[in-house]
């Protein structure tokens, strides 16, 4: 057999390579894979293309297990990826991985367990190589072996998932921030957010706070004008920047991002905030370098300060939290792998002449019971030698092919060519 | 039968408690429905237990050391589900650890039914005991709330995180409960000391003993709690400080002043 995958992706090449290489439609996927099928005579073929990776697996059944050929399918895969996308191949020759047979494999169930992703451990991937996984089914393009594989590989994703931490923590700042907050207060759909100034950093937290369901937010700015414009763009009011005392006594959580060089809430201020809002609990984030809050804030009962640095210390620590459970992960791709290769030996010779001589008994039975329904007047005896007749026909049939699976040679070949003549493995045709 | 029912309920708390223990340890979320369905199918054995009891004996099951520390334990729990039921607080497993230890903590008193004096056998004796018992697993409960609001904001205040705190419910609703568990518990406790008093003072005359001072002691620094934050809207840190030491009176008082000393409660 030669199973081989060849790809770029986020570590290997630029995202000017990556585009240009991307099936960034379900249809250019359908005639990639119909490319692959008709045109470069693969038995099996799949794409997956995110915004991070283009990868490429085939299958293709050889008769011999020689390097050449497999250099040649190799090959094939770069010349489809030239052709398809119009460009030449020495142009991205040199950004292509390639990976083959158990490699290829591990790869994949490492891809799709999320181990190779830009960020380790986020979701999205497993639910890409499904989708790409249904568009390959829907296009015919894969059979028993990238079947198999694509499945286990989505299982493996699944028990890495469920064995493993590796999705616990988040490990962007505006996650991270969120989720802290969340550790403060109950139901956000009922808090109140200000945002002091602007930055990109705070955007995003503000837009994940929203998604968590906070409606009720308030802008300021040193220039009204520029709160007003902040507070269309989060559907929130423009508070001027005098009032920012009286608004802390009434919000539950601060995002602060200014470009002053000192500290726009400093101790005292906050404490007589504390004291007018009787002490309920406030979230503060200074997200701004230099910082805007004065940090002996976070000594003050019910107030809770994180700077930059500490949102990026506990992302830090998620990270490598992460590395260290895909260390876990991988033993479970490992054994995953195994797992793979031993069913691809089991497809071995004991259950397909099982399942071959199954099939040939079955349509013999039924041939005969249509015949004895048929001929209704006949004797027992003489019914009794058709029977023992349509017997050692088949037993004479089956003998040789039989015979050959057992003996190994070329085994795969044989098995994979007997399931497909003799419709092993797709019972409703 | 009444013995099954008790050992079997003991049995699925103790499988709830391994089960709580192996969360916390993991700092994990993943057992939570087992738990729930062990500690339900104990509290229901457990039930029976305690009516059949009653049944058996007329009298409320709450009187011995046995019988006070099985009901504790299954009103710490009753009360716990209907905080989940409410609240939807993930807190069971750290419950569950608590009514198994005192079920255990029960299993090893000797199980006769105990002999009351004539003149004490009353209806208000038994409203008595149930609701200092009951009033003390509300302040039981908000005890480990306040216990867990602690660990809470100490992880998040010194931005220690990755510890317990991924699986403790956020502040906010820790200190709602923890306040509703203490309106709820001390005018319970307050009742079942009011009454109390009177049947002992109709009963001895006015003579105090250790566990009668201990407990009006304790019922004070409630009082305290109880108006600082109803009417001050007392700052959450220290009132949960304050429910953490309210809470170790009264444990002294259950065990403490029942072991060491010879109390009136002793001699019943």
């Amino acid at each position: 057999m030669s199973l081989s995958v060849v790809g770029i992706n986020h570590k290997t090449a630029p995202v000017e390579i990556r585009e240009r290489l991307a099936f960034s439609k379900t249809e250019t996927i359908k005639e990639g894979l119909k490319y692959l099928i008709d045109k470069a005579k693969f038995n099996e073929a799949f794409i997956l293309s995110t915004c991070n990776r283009v990868e490429v697996y085939t299958y293709k059944t050889t008769f011999s297990n020689l390097e050449e050929e497999k250099e040649t399918m190799e090959q094939l895969i770069k010349n489809f990826l030239s052709d398809f996308h119009k460009i030449e191949l020495k142009e991205f020759v040199n950004y292509l991985y390639v990976y083959k047979e158990r490699e290829a494999v591990e790869h994949l169930f490492k891809v799709t367990s999320s181990l190779d992703s830009m960020i380790i451990g986020e979701p999205q991937i497993t639910g890409q190589v499904k989708e790409a996984y249904e568009i390959a089914l829907s296009e015919r393009s894969t059979s028993l072996i990238l079947n198999h594989l694509l499945d286990k590989a989505l299982f493996t994703a699944k028990r890495v998932r469920r064995e493993t931490l590796i999705g616990e923590n988040p490990v962007s700042v505006s996650y991270a921030t969120v989720g802290l907050i969340k550790k403060v207060f109950d139901e956000l759909q009922k808090k109140s957010v200000l945002l002091v100034g602007a930055g990109e950093m705070s955007e995003l937290a503000m837009k994940h706070l929203t998604e968590s369901g906070i409606k009720e937010i308030y802008v300021t700015n040193r220039t009204l004008q520029r709160a007003e414009e902040l507070a269309k763009l989060f559907n929130g009011k423009a508070i001027p920047f005098e009032k920012l005392k009286e608004q802390l006594t009434k919000t539950d959580i601060v995002i602060c991002s200014t470009a002053a060089s000192t500290y726009v809430i400093d101790e005292k201020m906050l404490k007589e905030v504390m004291f007018l809002r009787k002490y309920k609990p406030i979230f503060l984030i200074d997200m701004s370098v230099p910082r805007n809050i004065d940090p002996t804030c976070n000594n003050i009962d019910n107030i809770y300060l994180y700077n930059i640095d500490d949102l990026q210390n506990v992302v830090d620590s998620n990270i490598l939290k992460r590395r260290k459970e895909a260390e876990k992960a991988l033993e479970i791709v490992y054994e995953e792998v195994d797992k793979f290769f031993q069913w691809l030996n089991s497809l071995s010779t004991v259950p397909t002449i099982v399942s071959l001589r199954n099939k040939a008994e079955q349509i013999r039975k039924e041939e005969f019971e249509k015949f004895k329904s048929k001929f209704k007047n006949l004797s027992p005896e003489f019914l009794n030698s058709v029977d023992y007749l349509t017997q050692s026909i088949v037993n004479k049939l089956m003998h040789k092919p039989t015979v050959a699976l057992k003996n190994g040679d070329m085994r795969e070949i044989l098995i994979l060519a007997t399931r497909r003549l003799f419709g092993l493995d797709n019972e409703e045709e | 039968m009444g013995t099954i029912l008790f050992e079997l309920a003991l049995t699925f708390y103790f499988a709830g408690f391994l089960l709580s223990l192996a969360e916390i340890i993991r700092k994990k979320q993943e057992l939570d429905k087992a738990i729930f369905v062990l500690s339900v199918s104990g509290f229901i054995l457990h039930s029976f237990y305690l009516i059949l009891r009653y049944l058996k004996s007329g009298q409320a099951p709450i009187f011995s050391m046995h019988e006070a520390n099985s009901f504790f334990a299954w009103s710490i729990l009753l009360i716990s589900f209907f905080i989940y039921a409410t609240y939807k607080a993930k807190i069971l497993k750290f419950i569950v650890i608590l009514t198994f230890s005192f079920m255990f903590l029960s299993a090893f008193f000797p199980r006769h039914i105990p002999s009351i004096k004539p003149e004490l056998k009353s209806l208000l004796i038994d409203i008595h005991a149930i609701m200092a018992v009951f009033g003390v697993a509300l302040l039981t409960v908000a005890f480990i709330f306040s216990t867990l609001y602690l660990i809470q904001e100490r992880a998040i205040k010194a931005k220690k995180l990755g510890g317990l705190e991924k699986i403790i419910p956020n502040l906010e609703i820790l200190d709602k409960i923890n306040y509703r568990l203490i309106f709820l518990g001390f005018p319970i406790f307050t009742v079942a000391i009011i009454v109390g008093l009177i049947k002992y003072l109709t009963l001895l005359g006015f003579l105090l003993d250790p566990k009668e001072i201990w407990s009006y002691l304790t019922w004070t620094v409630y009082l305290s709690i109880f108006y600082l934050r109803v009417k001050r809207n007392w700052r959450k840190k220290r009132a949960a400080y304050l429910t953490v030491f309210a809470f170790l009176m009264i444990l002294f008082g259950f065990f403490g002043i029942n072991l060491l000393t010879e109390s009136f409660h002793k001699r019943l």
